[in-house]
């Protein structure tokens, strides 16, 4: 088939992604590109499940300790909140164009916009670590431990407790993403991606664009609505 | 979504010459549409919290415009418009039992102490939920609990298994 494959592909269309092959159980690449998408899919429904337990576990403690939850939130740097929103939909729209210009077998501009989105991931972190550490230092701190004077509100520690859970594992995934984008900007150097082959491209493209998507969610009810 | 979603396929069937996987590769403006609204709606949501319209009224139109942020990057960045349909089946039934995991839950968490009148004097204990079941539910008034152990003690044997947890 591959021999068939050059023959029909013409000058050029040979060297794309020369490691890239069809599976045996698979009857066409197609198929493949597919099934792998599916798994993806079906694995970002557990990770929205996931964050839908600390979703449910917002939603239930907002209403019991609903005067503590307003007066925490006020707490939370909006400024920093948004300046993140905005880095976070930067690198999920350089992260489409990396899939983009992969599937027009662009690799260099592929590298370098996956460089960007890496650098969006980077900074999101720093501006978190300014959050954190602010929040450490005014013992603004999850349950027990938090040590903050002049509270009028009785349940404080409990908005804190699940912010930090949530940025928290949010702040996880964008570390875990960092990996796995820089693993797709290493192989693309090695222009293993072209039109024919860039399913993992695509595949991590959609890992990050769910870690944004849940952002999008935390953003507002953390720091806007409280 | 469905006549995307056709020409798609039809646009494989006629791309693909030797089995190989055709890309379907979307105008730029599409994206830089995409990021151009998503910054507009980070704006228009943080401006919306400094509207007050009461708690509610802010929280669900922050929610509404999150949902809208979410449906473009799900349908545009994710290609889910141009998807086979099946994942976005998978998608949507996440966010289904989502709303039924919270729903229910919340459904519970809201309204305990008011389902029934006795319920409203006897409230549960979060930390010990199912006492109910270990002492068989039995509602003691605790005034006459101790004034009845001497005169009917033959008679409170039965009772004495629930009497005896909730006193601590």
């Amino acid at each position: 088939m591959s021999a068939k494959a050059e023959a029909l592909g013409g000058a050029g269309e040979s060297k794309l992604s020369p490691q890239f092959h069809v599976a045996h159980h698979f009857d066409k690449a197609d198929t493949q590109f597919d099934a792998g998408r599916m798994g993806v899919w079906l694995f970002l429904v557990t990770e929205i499940l996931l964050f839908g337990g600390l979703f449910c576990a917002f939603a239930i403690f907002r209403s019991k300790y609903f005067p503590s939850f307003v007066e925490a939130h006020h707490h939370l740097d909006r400024v920093m909140g948004g300046i993140n929103t905005i880095v976070l939909i930067t690198s999920s729209f350089t992260m489409a164009l990396a899939v983009r210009s992969a599937q027009k077998n662009e690799t260099k501009k592929t590298t370098l916009l996956l460089a960007i989105t890496l650098a969006c991931a980077a900074m999101f972190l720093v501006v978190k670590y300014f959050e954190y550490s602010h929040k450490i230092h005014d013992g603004l701190l999850p349950g027990g431990n938090f040590t903050a004077a002049d509270f009028a509100s009785g349940h404080p520690g409990i908005f804190f407790a699940i912010y930090f859970m949530m940025t928290g594992i949010h702040g996880v995934h964008v570390v875990i993403g960092m990996g796995l984008i820089l693993w797709i900007l290493l192989r693309n150097q090695k222009s293993e991606f072209s039109s024919r082959y860039y399913a993992p491209v695509e595949n991590v493209g959609l890992y990050w664009h769910l870690v944004d998507l849940v952002w999008i969610f935390l953003f507002p009810l953390l720091y806007l609505v409280g | 979504m469905s006549t995307s979603h056709a020409e798609h396929d039809h646009e494989h069937g006629h791309g693909s010459t030797n089995g190989d996987h055709v890309p379907h590769v979307l105008p730029f403006k599409v994206y830089i549409g995409t990021f151009a609204t998503l910054l507009f709606l980070t704006v228009v949501t943080v401006a919306a919290s400094y509207v007050n319209i009461g708690h509610t009224g802010n929280l669900i139109v922050a929610l509404l415009i999150a949902t809208i942020k979410a449906s473009v990057v799900a349908l545009i960045f994710m290609h889910l418009k141009w998807d086979h349909k099946f994942h976005g089946i998978i998608f949507v039934s996440a966010l289904l039992f989502l709303a039924v995991f919270i729903g229910i839950t919340m459904s519970d968490t809201e309204f305990r102490g008011e389902a029934e009148a006795i319920e409203a004097k006897n409230p549960v204990d979060l930390k010990d939920p199912f006492k109910a079941q270990r002492t068989g539910d039995i509602a003691i008034p605790k005034e006459i609990a101790p004034a009845a152990g001497g005169s009917a003690a033959p008679a409170a044997g039965s009772a004495a298994p629930a009497a005896v947890p909730a006193k601590h």
